[in-house]
């Protein structure tokens, strides 16, 4: 199994605003404190490397507190220099919410050519709150989303200068300079929360499905349907397909760990991700099947979830090293997931770098059979 | 309230409220008030033959991929009169469906006998934004469309079941496809306003707080001689808060402007 330290890169804060996202007032930002966080997060995320993560992750989300990353590629810039064997994960680059994907194309070439080719580059429509935020339409996303990859994938693989005519996005002359290292162009994967269509799309094109925040009954269902989609596509999808992103909690022994996650991986379900009902699924952002589906299967919000919920659902992985070994093994023997994401807070900078050190050393070394195997060798293009 | 019939503009499904006697009186409604006959019409309908279409996307008419743009709809709308084989209608519209009444008399003025504008949006004016009502939840929505918020009651939906949601949905999404960017105006239509050679009545609620009375004046300008005439116990839309007194506004300023061959 493979594993990549993913970061949100939050501004921790407590607040009793309803919504964390769009409306938050950016007053609660301090630039200074900002400062060093940033200086943290990528110390961890460079620390990640050292310690024998095969990847590195970074994403995007606007105006809120929950991930400070509104441009990926600027934080990619940052690690690019400072590592040297990590893949770099950008899960992902919102193409909708880019008013010029071209540049999409463009940025992550200039890192992949730069990086020597360690950039996976992941495709994302954005969270419904991003379109609050962007002002970008709803009603246009997943259209958008769809005519943005076209235009990079295109950009990435088919020699310029050539017209491109879409609905959205036009240019007389797609030709960018320079050309990504990877050939025919770095792994694309597709971060969800299991949309059919989403589905689909990726299956088709062999790019990697990967589930985001979400219950272990979910992922397994989508993870069956992403299986069934490949083999209508005529191929049986390889576990790298297959990658989950939950946040690890691990200390010395059960009890402790529990501590540490009440503590502080729960800020992000009832803090980060509290906002405002609208923001979750704007106008259009749904289709109507799908929405029909969410609500008939209407769980509970983000807020709502308590620490058993997200303990006994799946949504995090918290204990002893052995128990945490345990329960990787339901990812990697029973979903055969082939690549977990996953981020850890201890509470403090250096507690954190304390538990990456654990986690690296005593449950890492145990899923490393596949240590040779090149994740993105035959996946992702 | 009439049974709604099910008629086709040019292969788009639309529902289709009709009622009264009278000179036919195109009716289109705003956000949320798709597929519904309450006293406003009614009472019309006592001077009219009022015709109430939903948008599609809205009450019963299914959502219309083709739509992308505002002058879509109003497209959509005069070919919905040349479907009916009407020449010449009075035509109303409150809110969203004003912003679609005015650019439907930005392009065909002769085709209609007279104009009246309740609350709509649909142009910038300077010094006013109006308030995102996508990112609202219900409360602060009714607190900013209605002056009285009893008269929210009207547009309250049957039931909470998946169908209702998945219908409250597809309204939205029908609306934020023409309106999200730029919000709630065509960027082109202000100065188009002045094409309007309709004799025109700005129905106004006194304590609308959506598109306040700045707007209204700023249509009174645009507009060759409208006439505004505001409603003091009123919001934004005067027509479910006072649907006596703006029927009757309606109907004295329409019926005083027949038709001339």
């Amino acid at each position: 199994m493979k594993f990549y330290y993913f970061h949100l890169m939050p501004y921790v804060m407590d607040h009793d605003e309803p919504s964390s996202w769009v409306t938050l007032s950016n007053r609660h930002y301090d630039p200074a404190v900002g400062h060093t966080l940033y200086h943290q997060y990528l110390d961890q995320l460079e620390f990640a490397e050292a310690l024998g993560w095969d990847g590195i992750c970074v994403n995007e989300h606007h105006q809120n507190c929950y991930g400070t990353m509104p441009s990926p590629n600027v934080m990619a810039a940052m690690l690019v220099r400072r590592t040297t064997r990590a893949k770099i994960a950008i899960l992902g680059n919102g193409l909708p919410l880019r008013e010029n994907p071209l540049r999409i194309a463009e940025e992550i070439a200039m890192l992949d050519v730069v990086s020597g080719g360690r950039i996976v580059s992941g495709f994302v429509r954005g969270i419904g709150a991003e379109y609050y935020s962007t002002a970008v339409n709803p009603t246009h996303s997943r259209e958008r989303f769809y005519e943005a990859a076209d235009l990079i994938l295109r950009a990435w693989t088919e020699p310029g200068p050539f017209a491109f005519d879409g609905k959205f996005y036009r240019y007389p002359f797609v030709n960018p300079w320079p050309r990504p290292l990877q050939q025919p162009h770095p792994p694309v994967w597709c971060p969800s929360q299991g949309s059919s269509e989403t589905v689909e799309w990726a299956a088709k094109r062999r790019f990697p499905y990967l589930m985001v925040f979400t219950p272990l009954k979910r992922i397994a269902q989508i993870y069956g349907e992403y299986r069934e989609a490949c083999e209508r596509n005529g191929y049986t999808a390889s576990p790298y397909q297959l990658t989950v992103n939950l946040p690890i909690c691990v200390a010395e022994n059960d009890r402790k760990a529990e501590a540490i996650a009440r503590e502080h991986a729960l800020w992000v379900y009832h803090v980060g991700l509290r906002m405002l009902p609208p923001y979750w699924q704007p106008p259009g952002y749904t289709t109507e099947a799908s929405l029909k589906r969410l609500l008939a299967t209407r769980g509970k919000m983000p807020t709502e979830l308590t620490y058993e919920d997200l303990e006994e659902g799946g949504y995090i992985i918290c204990g002893s090293p052995a128990t945490v070994r345990d329960k990787l093994r339901v990812f990697s023997d029973e979903l055969k997931a082939g690549i977990v994401c996953s981020g850890m807070n201890g509470g403090s900078h250096e507690a954190t770098l304390d538990m990456m050190r654990m986690f690296s050393e005593e449950v890492m070394p145990h899923f490393r059979q596949d240590a040779a195997i090149d994740e993105t060798a035959s996946v992702g293009r | 309230m009439p049974e709604p019939s099910r008629i086709t503009v040019r292969d788009t499904p639309v529902d289709l409220l009709r009622d009264g006697s009278g000179p036919p009186l195109l009716f289109l409604h705003g956000a949320g008030g798709g597929g519904r006959w309450l006293t406003f019409q009614e009472r019309l309908a006592g001077r009219f033959d009022v015709l109430a279409p939903s948008h599609p996307g809205h009450g019963g008419s299914p959502a219309a991929e083709w739509i992308e743009h505002i002058s879509d709809l109003a497209f959509h709308y005069l070919d919905l009169l040349d479907t009916l084989g009407l020449d010449r209608v009075h035509l109303a519209g409150a809110s969203f469906g004003g912003w679609i009444a005015a650019e439907m008399a930005t392009m065909a003025s002769h085709r209609f006998d007279s104009l009246v504008l309740i609350d709509p949006v649909g142009i910038k004016v300077e010094g006013w934004i109006y308030p995102f009502l996508f990112g609202m939840e219900l409360p602060q929505l009714v607190a900013t469309v209605f002056h009285n918020p009893m008269a929210a009651l009207a547009l309250a939906p049957p039931d909470m079941s998946i169908d209702t949601l998945a219908l409250l949905y597809r309204q939205n999404t029908a609306l934020a496809r023409v309106g999200w960017n730029p919000y709630l105006y065509n960027p082109l239509l202000r100065r188009r306003l002045a094409r309007i050679a309709t004799p025109t009545l700005l129905a106004w609620g006194a304590h609308d707080r959506l598109a306040p009375l700045v707007c209204a004046e700023a249509w009174r300008k645009e507009i060759p001689g409208a006439t505004l005439r505001v409603f003091e116990d009123s919001g934004h839309v005067p027509h479910l808060e006072e649907p006596e007194a703006v029927a009757a506004a309606v109907g004295e300023f329409c019926l005083a402007r027949k038709g001339t061959p």
